[in-house]
């Protein structure tokens, strides 16, 4: 099959597809026929061995998967071939067939396509858990949201779930077609960052007051200005780093103005920490996945499409997320899924 | 009366007691026969003008005070003259009388002296908020919480408080005398940071696994090396920075950790911001008092007075604070709580 091969640490841009074994599913794993493989920054940093977590060497890259049960490991009785799954795994999505763990897959709904689900164990479930685990931000009915870097990925997954659960979302973004997209998708107010300061918009918008609750996968500058326009009581949280820049944060502002800065790496749910804790948490994550399922079967929520390749224009892919050029999820579609989108090999 | 009095902007050491006028109180004020106020760090940055909030000048600093209620003003129904109270100030705590806000005031129970009341609406207060408030710390049963200055007025309150919510308490503190104070508020264990690197200790006590919550006056580099020496989904406090630095917290390492940095400014919530927001906390005040006191009365809390000053020898008072070798609160007396400790 073909596969994109890791052999040695190095920049995506040097990889290549490369004709290797199918894998065979161990102990509680899944064989899976790949239909759609999520693309995402955080691929660059693990192919180049800058990621916190470092796959043992030759590994396949990818871990955001939507694809066809083939076959079952032994004691994996959750999934039977044929079933339609997706998940965050630990790492081998970028490759006709792979093998997962079951505890990390989830059953999608039948309305829901392949690539449509490979939003769902990175953009989704990181926003879900950020906007309602209680012990991070928390949004309530009436609050206000503000949501940077609003159209990609995770920035247009918070609108549309801030606005399910009732608050009023401001969002920012870089171009005039983006804010476009961020209204489509829900948002009530929409600013434009190269344009007008947000600050001052935001303190406008909300009278003075500023926001209960902010999302910020842009970090930097943006999160530094956030700070200011922040109602007493509210909370931020810093999903990323886009803008390049890993602000440092004054303790003394935070206490001055009474407010929680909440950090979340999901990845430590999804066993990805130093300490494996995926089974520990493998209930939370199943309510976590249901929830937004649900959401999308009842038409809340509409995954957003930037770009969809095949397999062998993998460095294609990536080029377009870290130049910033996407609107949403860019995702590569295989088989059965590349077909009903006219898509090539 | 005779009151500590800031004129100009000035070091804490050039002020001098005067003879002034007693305050006039409005509506919804009570004057106060003042009988304990404190002294604190904050004291000192506000008399010289660094702090974030600026009295208008002339005025006494101060804004603990325990005392008796002698006048009410024509809008106040929840006290009368007698009522023992506790209350927070916007200034005016260091003198001989004080007019105290009704909304900023509380009944402290009949066994409490004025001394221990003082410690209630800032020292108490802020861990007892920081401690049970739902978007803060979120302390619980089974936790572990690591209480750094452990032997100031906020630690005690933050080892006692963490006990009675049912954590392990983990206290560090810069000597072995401070730390013998910890463990007899409860500390179930303790660290003397001077002699050893707190963040492997703390390490080692939870078996690698660190601490559920952190609560940390201290701030700089204790601050930071807590950060590693959390469990994920962790809750950090900054509450002050008695180690005179500031610390920068890298939004990277609360990301990939889990983290929770809370910031809580209690002063808010008594009136202190610049939108004027006391009567719209006051039931959530009132109900955080109210639950610290049965503590008290419970016999589960017990406030440390390091030292007991008259007002006169306020200076003193001052220089223990600034000196760090204070164990609690240093309080300063008058009026009969001044005789009856013997004081001319």
């Amino acid at each position: 099959m073909r596969a994109v091969l890791v052999e040695e640490f190095k920049p995506f841009d040097q990889l290549e597809l490369k004709d290797i074994p199918s894998p065979t599913p161990g102990p509680k794993e899944v064989k899976l026929k790949t239909q759609a493989i999520g693309v995402s920054f955080a691929e660059s940093l693990l192919v180049s061995g800058q990621y916190q977590r470092k796959p043992p060497l030759p590994f396949v890259a990818g871990c955001e998967v939507s694809g066809v049960v083939m076959e079952t490991g032994p004691g994996a009785d959750r999934f039977k071939p044929g079933d339609r799954v997706c998940g965050l795994i630990d790492w081998g999505s970028m490759a006709e067939e792979s093998v997962a763990q079951e505890v990390s897959l989830h059953q999608i709904p039948d309305s829901m396509s392949h690539v449509e689900a490979t939003c769902i164990p990175g953009s989704y479930s990181t926003t879900t858990a950020a906007l309602t685990w209680p012990n991070l931000l928390r949004v309530q009915a009436g609050d206000w949201l503000l949501v940077h870097g609003a159209a990609g990925g995770v920035g247009l997954a918070a609108v549309e779930i801030g606005k399910i659960l009732g608050a009023k979302v401001i969002a920012t973004a870089s171009s005039a077609e983006k804010l476009d997209l961020v209204r489509a998708h829900g948002a009530d107010h929409a600013i434009n960052y190269r344009e007008q300061n947000f600050r001052d918009e935001v303190l406008a918008i909300t009278e003075g007051r500023g926001v209960d609750a902010v999302y910020d996968p842009v970090g930097g500058e943006v999160f530094m200005q956030s700070l200011r326009c922040m109602a007493p009581e509210a909370r931020i949280m810093p999903v990323g780093f886009a803008s390049g820049d890993m602000q440092c944060i004054p303790a003394n502002l935070l206490l001055v103005k009474n407010l929680t800065v909440c950090g979340l790496n999901l990845g430590y749910y999804f066993g990805w920490s130093p300490q494996d804790m995926r089974y520990e948490h493998e209930d939370l994550m199943r309510g976590l996945f249901g929830q937004i399922f649900n959401w999308h079967t009842t038409g809340l929520i509409k995954p957003a499409l930037s770009h969809v390749l095949p397999l062998s224009q993998f460095r294609e892919a990536l080029d377009i997320v870290l130049t910033r050029q996407s609107r949403g999820r860019v995702a590569m579609a295989l088989d059965d899924e590349a077909r009903r989108l006219g898509i090539g090999a | 009366m005779r009151a500590v009095w800031v004129e100009d902007w000035t070091p804490f050491e050039n002020l001098t007691l005067q003879e002034v006028p007693t305050p006039v109180i409005g509506e919804r004020q009570l004057r106060i026969k003042t009988q304990a106020a404190g002294v604190s760090f904050a004291t000192s940055l506000v008399v010289q003008g660094k702090y974030q909030r600026k009295p208008p000048r002339p005025f006494a600093p101060g804004t603990e005070i325990a005392g008796i209620v002698t006048e009410t003003g024509s809008a106040v129904t929840k006290f009368k003259p007698g009522d023992r109270i506790c209350s927070v100030l916007d200034w005016g705590g260091l003198a001989d009388e004080a007019a105290a806000m009704e909304v900023n005031s509380y009944k402290i129970p009949d066994s409490m002296s004025f001394q221990e009341a003082i410690t209630f609406t800032n020292s108490y207060g802020t861990s007892a908020a920081a401690l049970t408030w739902p978007h803060l710390l979120q302390v619980k049963a089974g936790d572990w919480l690591l209480v750094h200055g452990a032997a100031g007025g906020v630690g005690i309150a933050a080892v006692e408080i963490g006990k009675i919510l049912g954590a392990t308490v983990i206290a560090t503190a810069g000597s072995n005398e401070k730390l013998e104070l910890a463990k007899a508020h409860g500390a179930d264990h303790t660290i003397n940071y001077r002699d050893h690197n707190f963040r492997d200790v703390v390490l080692e006590i939870t078996s690698g696994r660190g601490v559920d919550k952190v609560y940390d006056p201290v701030g700089g580099d204790v601050f930071m090396q807590s950060l590693r020496c959390m469990a994920p989904e962790g809750r950090i406090m900054p509450v002050g920075f008695a180690s005179g630095t500031i610390q920068s917290i890298p939004a990277n390492v609360l990301l990939v950790k889990n983290l929770t940095v809370c910031g809580l400014n209690m002063g808010y919530y008594m009136g202190w911001s610049p939108d004027d927001v006391r009567y719209e906390y006051e039931d959530r005040l009132r109900a955080l008092m109210e639950l610290m006191f049965g503590w008290y009365e419970a016999g589960q809390i017990k406030p440390v007075i390091g030292a007991i000053y008259p007002l006169e020898k306020f200076q003193d008072a001052m220089a223990d604070v600034l000196g760090r070798k204070a164990q609690g609160r240093i309080a300063v007396v008058m009026n009969e709580e001044a005789k009856r400790h013997g004081f001319a």
